[in-house]
């Protein structure tokens, strides 16, 4: 027995911890991530599961006066808005939303961003003169105020549309970092080697590149998907996300702009305000974990 | 004649200036020519920066040629260099100086020899597989190393790993870039032995770029000396090392150090000579701006660069 875990302890400290392993250490040693994990896991888990299962969206925005800021309790879990309608039924169906529209955005935007930077990257010369002038145009406008515009413009739009419009204004970061990256990588040896053993770009692109960029691809597609939460949130908030029929946490948030509201019915707006500090900060502390994966000298374990 | 280069040069622009124009050029390669035979082992020595390395580059395909003729079995191949699946791309492979960064650290070893046999030969999985069991072997490696990552091999084994790759695809010409500089020396030399076995055995052509003239008369038949982008002195080895013509080639030559201690004090002196001789003829060896002189023949191998005046004091 005692060779055997003797083996075992010399074979782990002969190759160096690589992708998941270094990733799942890094987990057990910070706590605080590990929960947080757990956490957006069970948490959206729960919300899908609730959302698409159990509640029914039109009967918890049926408006009921009988109701009108109920108190929490038995018959709601979390209180009634003015319109008597549910705020627990409202926060699962707005934070489905909102996840939703985030994670469709995420994917999206890395999906476009990361092609983009790599080509970038890796051609130089003038392909990438070009196409970062194109980056730098829609850096410079201010995307919120455009995007308020489309959503005015647009007369009947829905989530789909929503995910569009931001993802237009969302790729170019990505693809700048991306970029960065794989100016450096490259101009690499390997990928010269794969240059003269006859393998074409678009291979030494996906198959070489990428895969040496996978950590810093991760942590920047975590670190987005906090970002895209709050870009929804924000602007459901303003007036200008989902259609108003549609619950949403911006706008739960939203109520609390009426003072009365704000002081004597706290059940209207607080349980979605939290939600969104927690869901916010436990992604970034997933994310610094990722982060901390992909550079060795920050590593915690 | 198996392969030549006709009058290369490889120029980089300098851009400045208020509208980002070019202002000048770096004349990394500036009209050099060789010829290769087959199963011939060629050198290429010279100070870091004198564009060896580029040289290299722009035979395989790496760098932009100005200008100037690459002619492989008869044809010109300067302009397929580029277009990666052709013949002349099979047949031509490179040994890099850094193996373990020419290899890619996310791939085993079991793709990474695999690579040039995808592209450019059509083999069976089977076949394959069969390949890379006989390209280990040759390099003297454990079919295990197979599922092994680069990282998990020592200097002169990723080396071996690196040349293996090389050879996968039975090329003609290899071009090794400083294929043991980054190696230690007992490591040196089991990896050139292990070089010229395999140029023995499969009749390769190499051109051997190197900065280090005991490894360059080990290995070559003939060596060329670059200085600035141009040739100094091209000869066959033992021409370069007994009669050396170019005041550069003696000052290099006389660096080469020697571990006896008897003698130290000749040698010495010799050294402060040459470098005397190198500093009052330096204007008698390369023209007004520093650029090395056309070469003139002085045997019928042996070239040297010379001024036209001086051309018949030779």
């Amino acid at each position: 027995m005692v060779s055997v875990s003797n083996d075992k302890n010399s074979n782990i400290a002969s190759s160096p911890p690589t992708g998941f392993q270094v990733i799942f250490r890094e987990f057990i040693k910070d706590k605080l991530a590990l929960v947080s994990l757990i956490g957006i896991i069970l948490v959206t888990a729960y919300v899908f599961i609730m959302a698409y299962l159990f509640i029914n969206v039109d009967e918890i925005m049926r408006v009921s006066l009988r109701d009108k800021y109920a108190a929490p309790g038995e018959k709601f879990l979390l209180g009634a808005d003015q319109g008597g309608r549910d705020i627990f039924g409202q926060l699962v169906i707005g934070a489905k939303n909102s996840l939703e529209i985030a994670i469709g955005v995420t994917i999206i935007t890395s999906i476009f961003g990361i092609i983009v930077g790599l080509i970038c990257g890796y051609f130089g010369g003038w392909i990438d003169n070009i196409i970062m002038r194109i980056i730098d145009f829609f850096i410079t406008i201010p995307s919120l105020m455009l995007i308020i515009v489309f959503v005015t413009i647009i007369p009947k739009y829905s989530q789909y549309d929503l995910v569009l419009i931001i993802s237009l204004f969302a790729w170019p970061g990505i693809a700048r970092l991306v970029r960065s990256k794989a100016l450096s990588e490259g101009k690499r040896d390997y990928v010269n080697a794969s240059k003269t053993l006859g393998t074409n770009d678009f291979i030494i692109i996906f198959r070489e590149i990428m895969p040496n960029l996978s950590s810093i691809l991760i942590v920047e597609t975590t670190l987005n998907f906090a970002g895209n939460i709050g870009i929804e949130t924000v602007l459901s908030y303003l007036g200008f996300g989902l259609p108003p029929s549609t619950p949403s946490l911006g706008t739960l948030v939203s109520y609390a702009n009426n003072p009365l509201i704000l002081q004597q019915y706290w059940w209207c707006w607080l349980p979605a305000a939290l939600f969104i500090l927690i869901m916010m900060l436990a992604i970034n502390f997933v994310g610094q974990a990722f982060r901390r994966a992909a550079d060795a000298r920050q590593r915690l374990g | 004649m198996f392969m030549q280069i006709d009058n290369l040069k490889v120029h980089y622009p300098v851009r400045g200036g208020f509208f980002n124009r070019v202002i000048d050029h770096v004349h990394a390669v500036d009209g050099i020519s060789m010829e290769f035979e087959k199963g011939k082992a060629y050198g290429l020595v010279g100070e870091s920066g004198c564009g060896k390395s580029t040289t290299g580059k722009s035979i395989i395909g790496l760098e932009k040629i100005t200008s100037g003729k690459i002619i492989y079995e008869g044809e010109d191949v300067t302009n397929k260099r580029r277009d990666r699946k052709s013949a002349y791309n099979r047949d031509i492979q490179m040994i890099f100086q850094d193996s373990h960064s020419a290899m890619n650290p996310r791939k085993r070893v079991q793709d990474i020899l695999a690579e040039p046999i995808r592209n450019f030969l059509s083999l069976s999985p089977q076949e394959e597989r069969k390949r890379i069991n006989e390209l280990l072997a040759i390099v003297g490696m454990p079919e295990d190393a197979k599922l092994k990552y680069p990282h998990e091999f020592s200097g002169g084994q990723k080396q071996r790993l690196g040349i293996a790759r090389a050879i996968a695809t039975n090329p003609k010409v290899i071009i090794a870039d400083e294929p043991v500089s980054a190696l230690d020396l007992s490591v040196q030399a089991q990896v050139l032995n292990f070089m010229k076995d395999i140029q023995n055995e499969y009749g390769l052509t190499y051109l051997f770029i190197s900065h280090d003239l005991g490894v360059v008369k080990h290995m070559c038949e003939h060596i060329s000396i670059m200085y600035k982008g141009r040739f100094v002195e091209t000869g066959n080895t033992k021409e370069i090392f007994e009669n050396p013509q170019h005041i550069y080639t003696k000052r290099l030559l006389s660096a080469i150090p020697e571990v006896s201690p008897i003698g130290r004090i000749e040698r010495k002196r010799e050294r402060v000579n040459v470098e005397t001789h190198y500093q009052k003829e330096h204007n008698l060896s390369f023209d007004e701006k520093g650029r090395v002189f056309d070469l003139v023949p002085v045997t019928e191998t042996h070239f040297v660069a010379a001024s036209p005046t001086i051309k018949e004091v030779i």
